[in-house]
């Protein structure tokens, strides 16, 4: 057959593939698995939308005790208002750690003896990091003697179900005392750590529960903090959460820029293990096969730099782990730079006659490539880029090892990367053929995936071993009948 | 062991990039390295070999040119620490690195280094470049290989001098602004534990044959600085503050020189005039 003419069935199944799959995973392929939402215990998150000097912070909230004993205390480096401040959706949250997180992609060998046969893809993610709040306190008392104490008071407002004091200090000592006498339980040690941000005029963003509030409203959790400022510092303030935490913790950053990849200027930052081959049964755990890899590569890196787990642009995806956001999404998520629906409708008056959320987020198009193109056909691209790029990173930090805040910088990277880990499944039909050196191959390629798998996680090798399916010799199935035209057409 | 100190620093260099590669995650390919290290070897023979002959010179076309060495440490300096995502930048960072070696120079002397020149205007002119000043953590071993490497070249053009004025001044502004605002010894050291900073103190900053000729005056000029990039960092949040200010304050060498005269580094007894740049 001539190459031409195979163009057109092939088309033809290309397209049928489109039309078929399910809306879910439109872009994605299959899901595989779907892993534990906590696997991070103790994890805060954030989302830090930054353009030149101006960021919008957002900071997520799961904190799992009683409502009247939250307490969040933030230093912010420039005095804001009650404008800068909003409550965010928490969805937004998930919908970023969905679509940027460490991800498991299948691929099925074809039949040995029918070898012009395409393979076929698949691909899960695990999802959720937990978050903890960065203070602890009780409901605060009314406010007096801030001024003997040396704390002003810059503003106070309520935004949803939170109570917002925006407190600028002289002395530390003061702030402390102030705090304390306010029923904020702070730990011991706080006011060494909160003088060097009042020396450096930072203001702190103090929240807590507007407990009728939150009663009345109709969420069940408290949702995230969004802060809007304008500041040359590029920074996260985390030594005030070190002070009360028990031993490491963990932290995922959504950093999202019009220009490139975000990483650390005072630690390294490096990117996780990828693209490798590890064993079929890790489908069934792949929650604890990340857990266990990112502990051994913290180990490695002696506990002391950032992991990038994902760095791409937000207007494609491949393999997608979640359908990319929408531009609405992207503004929730502090994405000013983004036009706003009018404005978008304005400049494009087709598109004006349509609601925004009956248009499809990105125009789907086949992107060229020679890597895998099945992935990629189902991987959305837009026509007109979205100038948003996502760097997530995970920081797992502790006293000891991460004595300076984070400090980052946006760098013109836009080169992509992702936390993904490869499922390759042998073909285990009946075979027609002699498929004994097929089987060999797949039984060493195994062994290599348990190396691998072994080392990754730091898993004792000999327990791991009795887990694979190891893909053993079988006598050939001989055709059935008279098959007189067999040998014909198996020669193609 | 090495006829020269540049044969002693394209060696170091040249493990510091293979260690860079080999240990820390870099994101440089090589053919962005390449496209650094042809530009700047192209533009040197531009300079040295083309443009000579044009001009009526007896020189062979295809000869190596007289200071490919120099080329060399810029091409290996820009590789360590410059990023991109583009060839046309790296390649643009290469050649206006060498050229500004032969276009801006005040008598018979340039005063920019050309790696930190090549880098300003990678920094400024393209959207994609980058410097990360995190990319060598704070791992002791690395920053005693640094010192050991970088002393050794320092020993040999003798301009030791000029990298202890820079950390001293900048270890001391940063110890008072560490103290002053009350944080303890372990982040301030965590602060000066930095293997971009060291490189940048002892491979950059002492450059012979950019940098004032005197004692004196090299010890004025790495204090003002590691001055000017203390205030860039720590006042403006530039994190690319150390090469901004030694860009900035390149233009002082001539002025320097006239202050305190003293005769012009050379690398060997022979007429090359050749400079070590990194």
């Amino acid at each position: 057959m001539k190459p031409s003419s195979l163009f057109i069935p092939f088309s033809l199944i290309l397209l049928l593939l489109v039309s078929f799959v399910p809306p879910a995973a439109a872009f994605c392929g299959f899901f595989v698995s779907q892993a534990d939402t906590s696997l991070f215990n103790q994890a805060s998150e954030v989302i830090i939308a930054r353009d030149h000097h101006r960021t919008i912070l957002t900071i997520a909230n799961d904190y799992q005790g009683e409502v009247q004993d939250f307490a969040l205390v933030v230093p912010v480096p420039v005095a804001i208002t009650e404008d800068q401040v909003q409550v965010g959706d928490p969805k937004i949250l998930q919908r970023l750690d969905e679509f940027t997180a460490p991800r498991l992609v299948e691929y099925f060998d074809s039949d040995p003896c029918t070898p012009q046969t395409g393979a076929s893809f698949g691909f899960s993610t695990q999802g959720g990091i937990g978050i903890i709040n960065f203070g602890d306190g009780k409901n605060a008392a009314p406010l007096d003697n801030a001024a003997l104490l040396g704390v002003t008071i810059e503003d106070r407002f309520s935004i949803g179900e939170y109570d917002i004091l925006l407190l600028s200090a002289k002395e530390s000592e003061g702030l402390e005392t102030w705090l304390r006498q306010n029923n904020y339980q702070l730990p011991e040690g706080a006011s060494k750590v909160l003088h060097p941000y009042i020396r450096q005029d930072f203001k702190f963003f103090v929240a807590k529960i507007n407990l009728a509030e939150f009663e009345q409203s109709e969420f069940q959790a408290l949702r995230p903090l969004q802060i809007a400022y304008e500041s040359p510092r590029f920074s996260l303030p985390i030594r005030l959460g070190m002070l009360n935490a028990q031993g490491a913790q963990d932290l995922i950053v959504y950093a999202l820029t019009p220009t490139g990849r975000v990483e650390l200027t005072n630690y390294r930052t490096v990117p996780i293990p990828s693209d490798v081959n590890i064993p079929e049964f890790v489908e069934d755990e792949f929650g604890a096969f990340y857990q266990a890899l990112f502990q051994t590569s913290y180990e490695t890196e002696n506990k002391e730099v950032a992991f990038l787990e994902y760095a791409w642009d937000m207007s494609w995806c491949d393999p997608c782990a979640a359908n990319p956001l929408t531009p609405e999404e992207l503004r929730q998520a502090g994405v000013f730079w983004l036009p706003s629906p009018q404005a978008r409708a304005e400049s494009q008056p087709n598109a004006a006659t349509q609601s925004p959320s009956a248009l499809p987020p990105f125009p789907v198009t086949p992107l060229p490539s020679s890597a895998s193109p099945v992935v990629n056909l189902s991987s959305p691209v837009q026509q007109n880029p979205t100038p948003v790029h996502i760097t997530r990173l995970h920081v797992r930090y502790a006293r000891d090892k991460f004595p300076e805040d984070l400090r980052f910088q946006t760098t013109g990277n836009r080169e992509n990367y992702q936390g993904r880990y490869v499922i390759q499944r042998p073909y285990r039909e009946a075979p027609t053929c002699d498929v004994s050196d097929y089987r060999a191959s797949v039984r060493d390629r195994q062994s290599q995936e348990l190396e691998t798998l072994a080392q990754l996680t730091g898993w004792d090798k000999k327990q791991l071993h009795r887990k694979v399916d190891w893909l053993e010799d079988v006598p050939l199935v001989k055709p059935q009948g008279d098959d007189w035209w067999r040998d014909l057409f198996s020669t193609e | 062991m090495f006829k020269d100190a540049r044969d002693a620093q394209i060696a170091f260099l040249g493990m510091f990039l293979v260690l860079g590669i080999s240990t820390r995650d870099w994101t440089i390919q090589p053919g962005l390295m390449a496209a650094i290290a042809a530009s700047c070897l192209l533009t040197q023979w531009l300079a040295q070999v083309v443009i000579p002959k044009l001009q009526g010179q007896v020189i062979k076309l295809w000869q190596l040119p007289p200071s490919w060495k120099s080329a060399l440490i810029t091409a290996l300096g820009l590789c360590l620490l410059l990023r991109g995502n583009h060839y046309w930048s790296m390649a643009l960072a290469g050649v206006v690195a060498i050229a500004s070696k032969f276009l801006l120079r005040v008598g018979n002397k340039h005063f920019f280094n050309p790696a930190n020149f090549g880098i300003i205007v990678a920094l400024t002119l393209t959207p994609d470049a980058w410097v990360s000043p995190g990319q060598w953590g704070t791992q002791a071993w690395y920053l005693l290989l640094f010192l050991g490497a970088g002393g050794l070249v320092l020993k040999w053009v003798g301009r030791w001098e000029t990298s202890a004025a820079f950390l001293c001044t900048y270890a001391g502004l940063e110890a008072v602004r560490y103290a002053w605002l009350g944080w303890t010894a372990d982040v301030y050291l965590h602060k000066l534990m930095s293997g971009s900073l060291l490189l940048f103190a002892l491979f950059m900053v002492t450059d012979p044959r950019s940098i004032p000729n005197a004692r004196q005056a090299r010890v004025v000029w790495a204090v003002l600085v590691a001055w000017l990039t203390f205030l860039l960092q720590e006042e403006f949040f530039l994190t690319t503050g150390m090469f901004w200010a030694l860009f900035v304050l390149a233009p002082l060498t001539p002025v320097l020189d006239r202050i305190w005269s003293a005769p012009q580094f050379q690398f060997t007894a022979s007429k090359e005039s050749t400079p070590l740049t990194t």
